[in-house]
C-alpha cells in the first residue's frame, strides 16, 4: 500500500514545485506591469518636455501665430505618448484667449489630471510670447 | 548500507524537488524585485520637476534672442533685445506671482557687443550676427530652490572665398559661401547677391546667377558682373531669418 502510494504522492509533489514557480512567474509579472504606469509628475514632465521639444525650433509658437491650431494638434499627438490625453489654453501677454477652437485630442480620462504651464516665445519678428495651460490626462 | 542510504534518498527526492523549486522561485522573484527597484526612477519628483521649469525657460529666453537678433540683424534698434527680454521677464512675472520663479538678465556689454547684439558685416574674416546675454534664473519649489546662471549666445556667420576671371568684357565670378549657426553648418532661407559699379550697387540678375546647394551650409554662385564692378555683396538670410552680410573685391 506504502509503495503503492509513492507515486501519487509523487506526483502532488511535482504539483507543487510546479505551481510555487509558476507563483514566482505570475508575482514578477505583475511588478513589472505596475511599473509602467504613469504618475502624475511624470505626466507633467512629459507634457512640458513635449512643449519644449516642439518649441525647439520656433514652430509651436509659429503654429499659434498663424492660427493653425490643428497642425499644433497633430503635432502634440505625435510627440505625446500613445494613452495620453491633452487639452490646450493659449493666451496672450494681456491673458486674452487665442486658440479660437478647442485643442485636444479628447478620449475618456482618469481623474488624475496633470496641469502644466509653459512661456512660448516665438523666433519670428516681431516677438511676440504666449502663455500655454495644458491639461494632460491618461485614457482610460 | 548501501541499500537503505539509496532508499532514503530515493524517499527525499520529492521533498528535494520542492525544496528546489522554492530556491528557483526565490531567485526568480529576487532577480525581478532587483531589475524593478533600478528601474524605478531615482531622485525626487520636486528636483524633477524645477530642472524640466529651468530647461521650459531656458527654451524661451533662447528664442527670445533668436527673435531679437533677426529683427536687429533686419534694421531694427540694437536695444531690441532689451526690449523682447523685457517682455518676456514681465510674463514670467506675471505668470508666477507667488514670487515662484523669477528671471533676471544682463546683455552682454563687453566690447564688440553692444547692449548685447554684434553686428560684423563686409570685413575680411568671418561676418558675424550676433547676440548674447547672461541671466540668473531662481526657481522656487516647495522647500527646494535653484539659482540657476547661464548665458545665451546666438550667433550666425558666413565666410566667402572666390575667383574671378575676365571673359568678353565681363567679370565671371566663382564665390563659395559658408553659414553657420553657433559654429555649426547651416543652411539659409535667402540668399541675394549684388555688385558695385560707378558707386551705386545693383542686385545680379537672377537668370545669369547659378547657385549650387551642398546641403551643408556649403553655396557656390557663378555669375557674371560687368567689368566695371570692383566689388560683390552677399547678403543671407539662414532659416531664422537672421541676416549677415559680406563683400568680397574683385578689383
Amino acid at each position: 500500500m506504502k509503495n503503492a502510494n509513492k507515486g501519487q504522492i509523487r506526483i502532488i509533489e511535482a504539483f507543487f514545485a510546479v505551481i510555487i514557480i509558476f507563483s514566482a512567474f505570475a508575482v514578477s509579472a505583475n511588478l513589472s506591469v505596475s511599473n509602467h504606469t504613469i504618475s502624475h509628475e511624470n505626466l507633467a514632465s512629459i507634457g512640458l518636455n513635449s512643449l519644449v521639444e516642439l518649441d525647439r525650433d520656433g514652430y509651436f509658437c509659429k503654429y499659434i501665430t498663424t492660427g493653425n491650431f490643428t497642425a499644433l494638434r497633430e503635432a502634440l499627438s505625435l510627440v505625446l505618448p500613445t494613452g495620453v490625453c491633452f487639452n490646450l489654453t493659449i493666451y496672450d501677454t494681456q491673458m486674452q484667449q487665442v486658440n479660437t477652437e478647442i485643442i485636444t485630442n479628447s478620449g475618456f480620462g482618469s481623474q488624475d489630471i496633470a496641469t502644466v504651464e509653459y512661456v512660448s516665445a516665438g523666433q519670428d519678428s516681431p516677438f511676440l510670447c504666449y502663455i500655454v495651460h495644458m491639461q494632460l490626462w491618461v485614457v482610460t | 548500507m548501501r541499500t537503505r542510504k539509496n532508499r532514503f534518498s530515493v524517499d527525499r527526492s520529492g521533498q528535494l524537488l520542492i525544496v528546489a523549486a522554492l530556491a528557483i522561485a526565490i531567485l526568480i522573484s529576487s532577480t525581478t524585485a532587483y531589475v524593478y527597484e533600478l528601474s524605478k526612477e531615482s531622485g525626487n519628483p520636486q528636483n524633477q520637476s524645477i530642472g524640466d521649469l529651468a530647461l521650459a525657460l531656458k527654451q524661451s529666453t533662447r528664442n527670445a534672442i533668436i527673435s531679437s537678433l533677426a529683427n536687429a540683424s533686419n534694421g531694427e534698434e540694437e536695444d531690441i533685445l532689451t526690449t523682447n527680454l523685457g517682455i518676456l521677464a514681465q510674463v514670467f512675472r506675471s505668470l508666477h506671482q507667488l514670487d515662484m520663479c523669477s528671471l533676471a538678465f544682463t546683455p552682454f556689454g563687453d566690447a564688440p557687443y553692444d547692449s548685447g547684439t554684434w553686428l560684423s558685416w563686409n570685413t575680411t574674416g568671418a561676418d558675424v550676427s550676433s547676440a548674447c546675454a547672461n541671466f540668473v534664473l531662481d526657481i522656487r519649489d516647495g522647500s527646494d530652490r535653484a539659482m540657476i546662471s547661464y548665458a545665451v549666445n546666438i550667433t550666425t556667420s558666413l565666410t566667402m572665398d572666390g575667383v574671378y576671371q575676365l571673359q568678353d568684357s565681363e567679370k565671371h565670378v566663382n564665390l563659395t559661401c559658408r553659414i553657420y549657426n553657433e559654429g555649426l553648418p547651416a543652411l539659409a532661407e535667402s540668399l541675394n547677391v549684388f555688385y558695385l559699379a560707378s558707386g551705386n550697387w545693383t542686385e545680379v540678375d537672377a537668370s545669369g546667377l547659378s547657385e549650387a546647394d551642398y546641403g551643408n551650409g556649403t553655396y557656390v554662385l557663378t555669375f557674371p558682373v560687368p567689368q566695371e564692378a570692383t566689388q560683390i555683396s552677399i547678403h543671407m538670410r539662414d532659416l531664422r531669418n537672421i541676416l549677415v552680410q559680406s563683400k568680397y573685391d574683385i578689383p
